[in-house]
């Protein structure tokens, strides 16, 4: 009698669960919502239980560093003769590239840093490429919201929560970023596919792409601003298939940006030159 | 199926918690930001080691609605659909039962033996529920990986649950 209890009892769960399975995907705010409330709770409990990884990758990382410290040094300052002289060319075509967009009216979105946060955990999942970071609503992040770092674009803000957020990475099988190829300015769609390696949706049969073309954000879908690095292509196969390399090590991030693009409206007739000036607390894009 | 009568189990005080709190620990370490793609893709299932165990070991302090609880709080820190952990989790306990628990507590290779064999079937089952749930045929070899380094973890992690259930008896 007590095996048949027991029986009904986990047949009753393996259906609630079931049910939840199909009903989060047809409710999905709903449960994302309860979603993001409880695992606000586990973010001081997963701080404290990665102390000790923390504190191993701290101490690694500091030997790692110390011991390359000297070759570094010198790659450094070569670099730092080469950006120099790139930074004096690159002045002179941001100049150029105002009053160009000055004298035809165009107007830039407005791109402002909510937050920079700490990745909390990740999911760890072949099926499954998110992260946790450690803002969220009270330092005005929003779903939608792009997540990027020095290199690029990292993912977008799905579920919020008061005090943290979960990041969509953009190698997960849901994300799709509109972007372009630097060189020609072909519209594309990037979709991920689990894997490291993104794969590239609606490619025009006749445009031509070769390994190393760099690709960037559209600007198209108002959550990523334009011009952002998101990878190059990779590897393009017999058939056609192209591959593109992320420009983030998605496996490597410590902290990350979140970031609000406001796309710009249409520029209208008889409007003021201080209209195009940046808003105080914006940064505006080139 | 230990008959335990309700003086005993009372005896047992907050340390009857301590199975359920062994795989909530588990289920952390397995979200934790590891910054390595080897780790990141190929994590074993930590969990489905813990459920194993304390279902062929403490049962009773490893009720259905316990492990309900804990698959749900996992697609919550995964950021899984919600019920696809459950769902599996409550399936390895009822494949315990079925089983018969106490023919798996004799024996340490023979219950390994039997845990390959389920890791494999949890696997299978995980990527089959996937693919369905996102109706495409996802990658199975990362899944390979984790049901491999799921063995590989299975003496350690039972090792460190053998010394929690020390100390609960």
């Amino acid at each position: 009698m007590r095996r048949f209890g027991q029986s009904f009892t986990a047949i009753f769960f393996i259906i609630l669960s079931l049910a939840l399975l199909i009903f989060g995907r047809s409710q999905n705010t709903v449960v994302e919502q309860v979603r993001a409330q409880i695992f606000e709770l586990f973010v001081p409990a997963i701080m404290v239980v990665d102390i000790p990884r923390e504190a191993t990758e701290g101490l690694s990382g500091w030997v790692s560093r110390i011991a390359i410290v000297y070759s570094d040094n010198e790659f450094l300052r070569e670099e730092n003769a080469k950006l120099k002289q790139q930074l004096i060319t690159s002045t002179e075509i941001i100049i150029d590239n105002i009053r160009l967009k000055n004298l035809l009216k165009i107007k830039d979105g407005t791109l402002t840093t909510i937050t920079a946060s700490r990745i909390v955990s990740d999911s760890n999942s072949p099926f499954f490429k998110s992260m946790l970071i450690n803002s969220g609503r009270n330092e005005g992040v929003k779903k939608g919201h792009a997540v990027v770092n020095e290199e690029g674009v990292i993912g977008r803000i799905i579920n919020v929560a008061n005090k943290s957020a979960r990041v969509l990475l953009l190698n997960d099988i849901n994300s799709r970023i509109p972007v372009k190829f630097s060189k020609t300015g072909v519209n594309i769609i990037l979709a991920g596919n689990n894997s490291p390696l993104l794969r590239i949706d609606f490619m025009p049969t006749d445009e031509r792409v070769a390994v190393g073309d760099q690709i960037l954000t559209s600007g198209m879908g108002g959550i990523y601003p334009p011009d952002l690095p998101v990878g190059y292509v990779s590897q393009i196969s017999d058939l056609g298939e192209i591959k593109v390399q992320p420009s983030v090590n998605l496996n490597r991030l410590n902290y990350v940006s979140v970031i609000e693009y406001e796309i710009a409206s249409f520029p209208q007739l008889n409007t003021t030159n201080d209209e195009t000036l940046p808003k105080p607390d914006a940064e505006r894009r080139p | 199926m230990i008959n335990m009568s309700p003086t005993t189990e009372k005896s047992y005080g907050l340390k009857v918690v301590l199975p359920s709190l062994s795989i909530l620990v588990l289920m952390i370490i397995m979200v934790l930001p590891y910054k390595s793609s080897l780790i990141s893709d190929i994590m074993p299932f930590l969990t489905l080691i813990g459920v194993y165990y304390w279902s062929v070991f403490k049962p009773r302090m490893l009720p259905v609605v316990v492990v309900f609880i804990l698959g749900v709080l996992q697609d919550i820190l995964l950021g899984s659909p919600i019920g696809l952990m459950p769902l599996l989790l409550i399936v390895v306990q009822q494949f315990v039962f079925f089983q018969g628990r106490q023919f798996l507590e004799r024996d340490f290779i023979f219950n390994w033996v039997v845990f390959v064999m389920l890791v494999m079937g949890y696997g299978l089952l995980y990527w089959a529920i996937t693919s369905l749930y996102y109706k495409t045929l996802l990658a199975y070899l990362d899944i390979l990986g984790q049901i491999f380094l799921t063995i590989a973890f299975y003496p350690i992690i039972t090792w460190i649950l053998g010394l929690i259930r020390k100390v609960i008896k």
